[in-house]
């Protein structure tokens, strides 16, 4: 009983820690990481700075997983746990006055404070960067399925299909002008422009894939769920087809040498400003439509609520940013082929919408990231990783079938409020 | 017009398979209202299951037995292995959903799937197989429509099972109480059918039906692998729905005519074409025709 | 309690320092490199393909001592990393292995879909890489670091069209290629541009297509049969290869069939069988008859995993010993990665006349290997049989 208690009371410090101490927490870590994480990591017999919390090491050399272990206690929890154990009242109380600003402005300040620690863990290894990179591109994606499977309760299967609209459409506007190709070649205007144009892009990828999203959401005026499902699979084959006949845009080729433009800061203003705008979207009237459209469409038409028009704004708007997406992914990787936007990727999206929670955006965000990091993690296992990861989302799906943070309400206030003291 | 004919022939096959695998997609749905994902690997699992016991039989017999006695027991044997092997998959992946939203279910047949894939890699290996060659090829020449024996083997053999099935639905105990389970499934437990002996029953019935399609399969495209079961099973759960919800008959002609759908669009416009047009007019048919063939349209309790 | 738990504490927290640094110091520097293997995902046969090769060259070296660089041998360690074969994972464990393992060379990743991402990476980083496999142009244009193993489609499309003309006369030609797959694509084009060079406009009677994954070809074949084509070009891979030509002979076609490298596996006959008799396709080597190191590389291949290897197996293979070749030319191992890369790049585009179970190659500037094709009649006991040579 006795070390339980003790246990307990250990951990009691961190419930009293403000968000804003767990950033302060993590600073400490990625500042100590930065300066001398090389020094640490050497002493422990560790070859580098484990990338990704050690769990790569891990699984490829189990020698080394005291070691590795060792470096997460020393960099991350010794620094998180004496920032609880010491700082939570003084943070508390900066806290405290930050919360008395209005809520755009903490919230933008927070932002700040977790960009830049993000950008100092990220820079200690570019590996870092791009994981980081795509698992932001999973979370936008994540979110935005979420609002069609989740909050409208249809059963979408053409997003892959939307994001490769964006994805050709951005690189298209990039490649046409701020790059030097052989499919359009030269480019037509100067280089220092392109990074205020690729929003544009982005914004251009984002609406054409709104629009195609009509075709898919103007059949299903008529009909409901399980149709749904196979028309928007049949939109994905034939946008995919589509693709691969367009010979201007390379065809089954492929798209190459987009310029370096989703650079880790623009990557995370978009996944922010993503996740703001679907937040206030899925809290708004049209969003409490759309949830009434779910739970009775009858009903829901009985208390005016506008079928119709509600289905087609949350298509085109989840479509939308599932354009956003195909477009900062398509510049990540700098290549895209419509070969990366077929039903593999449709069942990932799937798995990290339904592994996170429905209707919730925290479980998208927790989805995303914990999908992607595990997918990360298990890399080293190659075929097991593929029967490790199904029977994890099995067993989700059996003791909690709407996934692990479903109909929960992001609440930034909440989330960032000081903790009083007892 | 041979033209025309040996399209037709070539579509009849094509179009069987479809019909075979959308079957065990449409009585699942029909019945349980679920998603089954993972049918299209099922169905992967039974070519498998064919090939093993194909080459047993062939080792047991060597050239003793005729072709097609081989062909028919090995149909025979994998059709029930397969359908125990859907019984477990009900047991595990789908009994504990039954009142989970059915999106989850969905998903659940998904990993099911990847699951199955991947284990059959860790059993298997990476490397192709070739599936026994259990019936000489004959090819006949009917005035320019080249037809071989294969052919007529596999649309007969899917024709009389769709018709077995159609009896066993519309004719049988058995087949009475899983349609009654189709109009609802809350009610028709209390009238003493119970739904954890229909539930399996169905799932044994449409993984039977992939493993003939698995086998018939082998026997047209002799290559084996993992993953030839997704791509086909992603078309035949269009065709499933599209012929309408509860409708076994339905099914059979959707898997057909998308079959039709796919050949035709070949032969008429170039064959890069294909699956923008094919898809579009799936499209169409679904704009003009909102709840597929023979599908009624159900009321919202029935969602995901 | 406090104590001993202050003591436990106390003893674990040695142990992990202790147990760790005991194999890090004071060990000898070694030369990383990278295999980037589908190992999982669509093609996991190609992945198992460049592992068992990677591990082969591996024994060889381990056996040796390691590579020796100006006289000191040092020990080599291979990472071999899963990209899913998926986009995104190969820029992953591209990246990776550059920045985290320190690796001085990457081989791989094999099909174009993920080497050319991967390329980019690794020309950004500024470390050499070879990709045994991709055809495709993109790969490796524009990107010094960027080498590849095998010759490029505009070399072999043509080489097959004028095969076919100088060798039997034909004028018809038909094509049947996957549309979403960048390989056969590729090749189709190249050959139906020089074919209608060659014959003139429209000579490429039927030109046909499928989509990745597809197993009937019946419409295609059909009008291929019916449009009075001489010859019939199928550069595809070894299981759709089997299908196709099943297919084609059902409907009717008594007529030769061409192929592409892909064809190059021994499981082209396995699967195939006898319907593929007396078909022609071009290839880096010809298994049945090979001399010299080729035949020596596919009788220990085939000794230790059981199996004839395939194009994949010694394109992988020739890479390894190029990327070796590029190693042990250097003046020294200094240590500091960024400068051993450079180094080790200029040295594979100096290599000249290198002798590779794949015939004998140079590097262009691009980084395309120039060397000679093979084409192989399948036997009608169905092994490959040397039938001519075609350099460039």
């Amino acid at each position: 009983m006795k070390p339980i208690i003790r246990f307990k009371k250990f951990f009691r410090f961190f419930s009293a820690m403000p968000a804003l101490g767990w950033l302060f927490g993590f600073l400490t870590a990625v500042i100590i990481e930065y300066l001398i994480g090389d020094n640490i990591a050497w002493m422990l017999g560790l070859p580098k700075i484990p990338a990704l919390f050690g769990f790569l090491i891990m699984l490829k050399k189990p020698l080394l997983i005291p070691g590795a272990s060792a470096y997460i206690i020393i960099v991350y929890l010794l620094p998180l746990t004496l920032t609880a154990r010491f700082c939570s009242g003084t943070i508390n109380k900066i806290a405290a006055k930050l919360y008395k600003l209005p809520t755009p402005v903490y919230t933008v300040l927070y932002l700040i404070f977790l960009y830049i620690i993000i950008d100092i863990w990220a820079g200690i290894s570019d590996y870092r960067i791009v994981t980081i990179k795509l698992t932001f591109i999973a979370i936008i994606l994540t979110l935005s399925l979420n609002v069609i499977n989740g909050y409208m309760g249809e059963f979408s299967c053409s997003h892959t299909g939307f994001m490769a609209l964006g994805a050709y459409t951005a690189s298209t506007v990039t490649l046409i002008l701020c790059a030097n190709d052989k499919l359009f070649g030269e480019a037509l205007l100067p280089s220092y422009l392109a990074p205020f144009l690729f929003p544009i892009a982005l914004i251009a990828g984002g609406i054409i894939a709104a629009i195609g999203s009509l075709l898919v959401a103007i059949p299903s005026f008529r009909t409901r769920g399980d149709y749904l499902a196979i028309i928007s699979l049949a939109f994905m084959f034939i946008v995919k087809s589509l693709i691969e006949n367009l010979e201007v845009l390379g065809g089954a080729r492929g798209m190459g040498s987009q310029p370096h433009l989703a650079n880790l800061p623009t990557v995370f203003i978009w996944t922010a400003l993503s996740i703001w705008i679907i937040n206030n979207f899925v809290t708004s009237i049209i969003g409490k439509a759309t949830n009434a459209v779910r739970d009775n469409e009858t009903a829901a038409n009985a208390m005016t609520v506008n079928t119709r028009k509600t289905k087609i704004v949350t298509f085109m708007f989840a479509a939308f940013w599932a354009g956003i997406a195909g477009g900062l992914f398509a510049h990540v990787l700098c290549y895209v082929n419509p070969g990366t936007f077929g039903i593999k990727k449709l069942a990932e999206i799937f798995t990290m919408v339904y592994f996170g929670g429905l209707n919730s955006v925290v479980g998208s965000i927790i989805g995303a990231i914990s999908f992607n990091l595990a997918s990360e993690a298990l890399r080293p296992l190659e075929l097991f990783k593929w029967i490790i990861i199904p029977v994890i989302m099995i067993l989700i799906m059996i003791y909690k079938p709407t996934g692990l943070v479903a109909f929960k309400e992001f609440n930034i206030k909440k989330i960032l409020a000081p903790k009083g003291d007892k | 017009m041979e033209y025309f004919l040996q399209n037709f022939i070539n579509a009849l096959q094509w179009g069987s398979f479809y019909a075979l695998i959308a079957l065990g997609y449409s009585m699942v749905y029909s019945i349980l209202m679920l998603f089954n994902f993972a049918h299209g690997d099922i169905f992967m699992i039974g070519a498998y299951i064919g090939f093993c016991i194909a080459s047993l039989f062939i080792l047991l017999f060597g050239g003793a037995a005729p072709g097609w006695l081989v062909l028919i027991l090995t149909i025979i044997v994998s059709m029930f292995l397969t359908s125990l092997l859907g019984v477990l998959i009900e047991k595990i992946g789908y009994r504990p959903l039954r009142n989970a939203p059915r999106a989850s279910a969905a998903i659940t047949g998904l990993m099911i799937g990847i699951i199955l894939e991947t284990s059959n890699i860790a059993i298997f290996g990476t490397k192709r197989i070739a599936f026994p060659q259990l019936v000489e090829t004959v090819t006949y020449n009917i005035s320019g429509v080249f037809i071989t024996n294969k052919k007529i083997i596999i649309v007969a053999i899917s024709l009389f099972l769709m018709a077995g099935l159609h009896f066993f639905i519309e004719k049988t105990k058995w087949g009475m109480a899983m349609r009654a389970m189709s109009y609802d499934f809350l009610t028709v437990p209390l009238m003493g059918i119970s739904l954890n002996v229909i539930a399996p029953l169905t799932f044994a019935i449409g993984s039977a039906l992939a493993a003939a399609a698995g086998i018939l399969y082998g026997l047209a495209y002799p290559v084996l692998d993992p993953y030839m079961g997704i791509l086909l099973g992603w078309k035949a759960f269009v065709a499933a729905i599209l012929g309408g919800r509860g409708s076994i008959l339905g099914a059979a002609l959707a898997g057909f005519l998308l079959g039709f759908i796919e050949i035709f669009t070949a032969m008429i416009f170039p064959s890069t074409l294909r699956d923008l047009i094919a898809y579009s007019i799936i499209l169409i048919i679904l704009t003009v025709r909102p709840h597929g063939f023979f599908g009624k349209a159900h009321s919202s309790s029935l969602r995901l | 309690m406090k104590k001993l738990s202050l003591i436990l504490t106390a003893i674990f927290f040695a142990l992990f320092v202790l147990s760790t640094s005991g194999w890090c110091w004071g060990k000898k520097k070694t030369i990383k490199i990278g295999i980037n293997a589908p190992i999982t995902g669509d093609i996991p046969k190609v992945g198992e393909n460049t592992k068992n090769t990677a591990k082969m060259w591996l024994e060889d070296i381990e056996k040796a001592g390691g590579i020796e660089i100006a006289g000191e041998k040092y020990p080599v360690e291979i990472i071999v990393e899963d990209n899913e074969a998926q986009a995104e994972s190969a820029v992953k464990t591209n990246t990776k292995m550059i920045t985290e393992d320190e690796v001085i060379i990457v081989i791989g990743p094999q099909s174009s879909k993920q080497a050319i991402p991967a390329g980019g990476v690794a020309n950004s980083y500024a470390t050499p890489m070879i990709s045994p496999w991709s055809t495709n142009p993109d790969t490796t244009k524009d990107r010094p670091y960027v080498f590849r193993g095998c010759f490029l489609d505009p070399f072999q499309g043509p080489m097959l069209a004028n095969f076919a003309k100088n060798e039997f006369g034909y004028t018809k030609a038909a094509v049947l290629y996957d549309v979403a797959s960048d390989y056969p694509k590729g090749l189709a084009e190249y050959f139906k541009q020089s074919w209608e060079k060659n014959n003139g406009e429209g000579s490429v009677v039927s030109y046909e297509s499928f989509t990745t994954k597809d197993a009937d070809f019946s419409s295609q074949l059909t009008k291929i049969v019916n449009s009075g084509a001489e010859v019939l070009f199928v550069p595809q891979y070894y299981n759709e290869v089997a299908l196709i030509v099943k297919q084609a002979r059902e409907l009717g076609w008594k007529k030769p069939i061409l192929g592409s490298d892909s064809w190059g596996s021994s499981e082209t006959i396995t699967l195939c069988g006898s319907d593929c008799y007396g078909a022609f396709f071009s290839t880096h080597y010809a298994a049945a008859g090979a001399e010299g190191i080729t035949k020596e590389f596919i009788d220990r291949y085939k000794e230790k995993y059981g199996y004839v290897p395939d194009d994949v197996c010694a394109l992988t293979w020739d890479s390894l010993k190029l990327a070796q070749n590029a190693i042990e030319s250097l003046t020294e191992f200094s240590g500091d990665i960024k400068k051993d890369r450079v180094k080790v790049k200029n040295n594979l585009a100096k290599i000249k006349n290198f002798e590779g179970v794949t015939g004998n190659m140079s590097f262009t500037s691009d980084g395309d290997p120039v060397k000679c094709a093979v084409i192989v009649k399948i036997s009608d006991t169905g092994e490959f049989r040397f039938y001519k040579s075609v350099c460039p």
